[in-house]
Order: C-alpha cells, then sequence, then structure tokens
C-alpha cells in the first residue's frame, strides 16, 4: 500500500478516494453486512429466542470487531501528530490481556486463543497501546483464516541474542502457494503491502500493524508454515531486565 | 416416503454469514453442507455433486475465482449451478461469470433473507 493518508483531500477540499479509504471501506463491509443480514433475522418473527440471543450476541461481537477497525483507523491517521512514549511492559502479561478480550468472540466461533506459557520473565519497550492493537489484530486476523480444528497461539520469546522480544501469533490453515498469494494481493490490493497479507484480506490491518510498529521502533513479519503461518512483532528488549 | 431434499454447498469463510444462509436455505427445503475454503469445498463437490453452490469470493487459500476455474475443468461438476454471494457484487460486470456456471450474484450488503433461498429455487427446477 503506497503512503497516502486517508484524510488526503484535494484542492477544493474534498476528500478523495486513495487506496486507504478504499481498503479501509473494504474491510468494513464484511462485519457491516454482517451485523444487517443478523439483524433482518432477528426481525423476521419466526426466530426462536434462544437463536436469537445466539443471533444478538453475534451482532454485538461483529461490531466490536469493526469498531477495533475503526479505532486502529482513526489512531493511524493521528500518528503523524502523536508522539507514543515507549514503556518498559511484561509482554506476556500484554498478550494474556489480548487472550481475555477476545475470549468472548473466539469463544462464541467455538475456537480457542491461549498464550503458550514460558518459564522466566521477559521485558520489552514498547508502548502498550500500540502494541497490545497490533496483537488484537493479529489475533483477530488468525481467528478468520485459521481452521478451527486448532488452537491459535501466541508466544513470545527472545530474539537476536536478546536483543529483541518477538511476540508471534501462530495460526493453522490451508496452505496458500506463494505465487497465488502474490497474484491475489497484486489483484485486490493495491492496498497489499510488501509483507505477505492473506489472499482473502485487503492488507489493510497488516499496513495498519505495519504503521502502529514503526511509530514505535518496532517490527513486523510474517512466517510461513505448511499448514498456517504465524504473523509477529518484534520490539526491543528492555534493558532494565539485564539490570535485575 | 419424503422426497430428498435438494443439497447446496455453502462456502463462505465466514461461519456466522454461512449459518445465516443455512438457516435459510433450511427454512426454505434445501439440505446444506458448509465449507469454509476452496480446498475443502472442492472435496465435498466433489463428493456429493450438489444441485447447487452458493459461493462468496474472499476466501482463504484459494479464492471463489480460483474455485470457479477448478469447476469449470471437471466436466462432470461443470453443470452445478452456483450463486456468489459477496460483498463485491457491484463490481462484478453482469453476465460476466456466466461462462462459469454462475447463474446469479447476490450482494450481501444490500439482499433480503429470503434472497439466497430464492435465488437456489430459480436454478434448482
Amino acid at each position: 500500500m503506497e503512503g497516502k493518508e486517508l484524510n488526503t483531500t484535494d484542492d477544493s477540499g474534498v476528500f478523495v478516494h486513495t487506496p486507504l479509504f478504499v481498503a479501509a471501506a473494504h474491510e468494513l463491509k464484511s462485519p457491516l453486512a454482517l451485523v444487517r443480514q443478523l439483524a433482518l433475522e432477528l426481525e423476521s418473527s419466526d426466530t426462536m429466542p434462544q437463536s436469537a440471543r445466539q443471533i444478538a450476541n453475534q451482532i454485538s461481537l461483529t461490531s466490536e470487531r469493526a469498531l477495533r477497525l475503526t479505532t486502529d483507523l482513526t489512531k493511524h491517521a493521528r500518528l503523524e501528530d502523536s508522539l507514543f512514549t515507549l514503556e518498559p511492559l511484561n509482554p506476556v502479561s500484554l498478550c494474556d490481556e489480548v487472550v481475555e478480550e477476545l475470549r468472548p468472540l473466539y469463544r462464541a466461533k467455538g475456537r480457542e486463543l491461549r498464550v503458550r506459557q514460558r518459564r522466566g520473565s521477559l521485558l520489552g519497550l514498547a508502548n502498550k497501546d500500540l502494541l497490545r492493537r497490533i496483537m488484537l489484530s493479529f489475533a483477530d486476523n488468525a481467528l478468520h483464516y485459521g481452521d478451527n480444528q486448532h488452537p491459535v497461539e501466541i508466544s513470545v520469546h527472545a530474539t537476536e541474542g536478546g536483543q529483541y522480544l518477538r511476540l508471534g501469533v501462530r495460526d493453522f490453515g490451508p496452505a496458500v502457494p506463494v505465487a497465488m498469494h502474490r497474484r491475489v494481493d497484486g489483484a485486490i490490493g493495491k492496498a497489499a503491502s510488501t509483507m505477505s497479507t492473506r489472499p482473502a484480506s485487503s492488507g489493510l490491518g497488516v499496513y495498519i500493524a505495519r504503521q502502529f510498529a514503526d511509530a514505535m521502533q518496532a517490527r513486523i513479519g510474517t512466517t510461513r508454515h505448511r499448514d498456517g503461518a504465524t504473523f509477529y512483532v518484534d520490539i526491543h528488549a528492555s534493558s532494565q531486565l539485564r539490570l535485575l | 416416503m419424503s422426497a430428498k431434499k435438494p443439497m447446496v454447498v455453502v462456502v463462505e469463510d465466514d461461519i456466522w454469514m454461512a449459518g445465516q444462509l443455512i438457516r435459510q436455505l433450511e427454512r426454505g427445503g434445501f439440505a446444506t453442507a458448509h465449507v469454509t475454503n476452496g480446498l475443502e469445498a472442492m472435496d465435498v463437490i466433489d463428493n456429493t455433486h450438489p444441485d447447487a453452490i452458493i459461493l462468496d469470493i474472499f476466501l482463504p487459500g484459494p479464492n471463489g475465482v480460483v474455485l470457479l476455474h477448478e469447476l469449470r475443468s471437471h466436466s462432470d461438476l461443470a453443470r452445478i449451478p452456483i450463486v456468489v454471494c459477496t460483498t463485491t457484487a457491484a463490481d462484478i460486470p453482469k453476465g460476466s461469470l456466466g461462462a462459469y456456471g454462475v447463474r446469479a450474484v447476490l450482494d450481501k450488503t444490500t439482499m433480503g433473507v429470503e434472497d439466497a433461498v430464492a435465488a437456489v429455487r430459480r436454478i434448482v427446477a
């Protein structure tokens, strides 16, 4: 995705369509269409009470998902004007919070999200809000694209001799040939970034995650597996840990 | 003895959208099978030879267009009528997918509760 901002205007001050603008509209269409369909179902007189409760829950969780994206878009649009302070944080605790926040959505879809347990403590340097948003985006992505036979697993480990900490979200899903990825990315997405995205995706989530990572001197990447993918963010390890 | 219900395979990666389509189809008297990706779809379609397919375009793995190509290449599967159901229906020129056996295109953003059933009924005579 080229670096056009969402709020680009022409000479007369009118919003112009940028790849980001189009990608945002594309990404929001699916949850909005689903909410509409579910609401129409609720309106139909023959919906059973038990089923109605379930549908209402799906509407609520789908709306929350769409709202997370709108919040990310807003935050992204203001990135240049903001200063993001970096603070020492425990990445495992942050991942636990992400799991807690997404648990209702995962449970409603009959899926499991968990943090791989590890020994020893790690301390990283990042902006907590931006890092949390990146991990929420990756975990949400994994829910959508992974299969339902395996739990989605978040892991944290030190990398590059302990200079960085890698927070990864591993999903399991159908293997996608790299050539197909490139072809489809090219077709859908002017929105696609150089980092591989999902073939069904505009790449918007990954693009925003990259902007968030850049804003706190972190970096994101992906590892493709035979049976799925890991999307990760590398943050600087905190030197405070070495002082302990 | 009751007549065998016509079978519709729903290829849709969003399980809640699929659930909605399945509810509608089953209320309309159809039997259904649901798959979430193109690879699984080929297996199920090959095994069940359904009376119709409802197909989303954006899927994980091989997408809906790849699946359309694949179905065309099998003479026994190429005759199965397909209803495309997508959020990008407005971007698909009318009739452009006819050569792939697509008999109707439904727009997820505007379709009504009975539209999927009506579209399938029209092609499963």
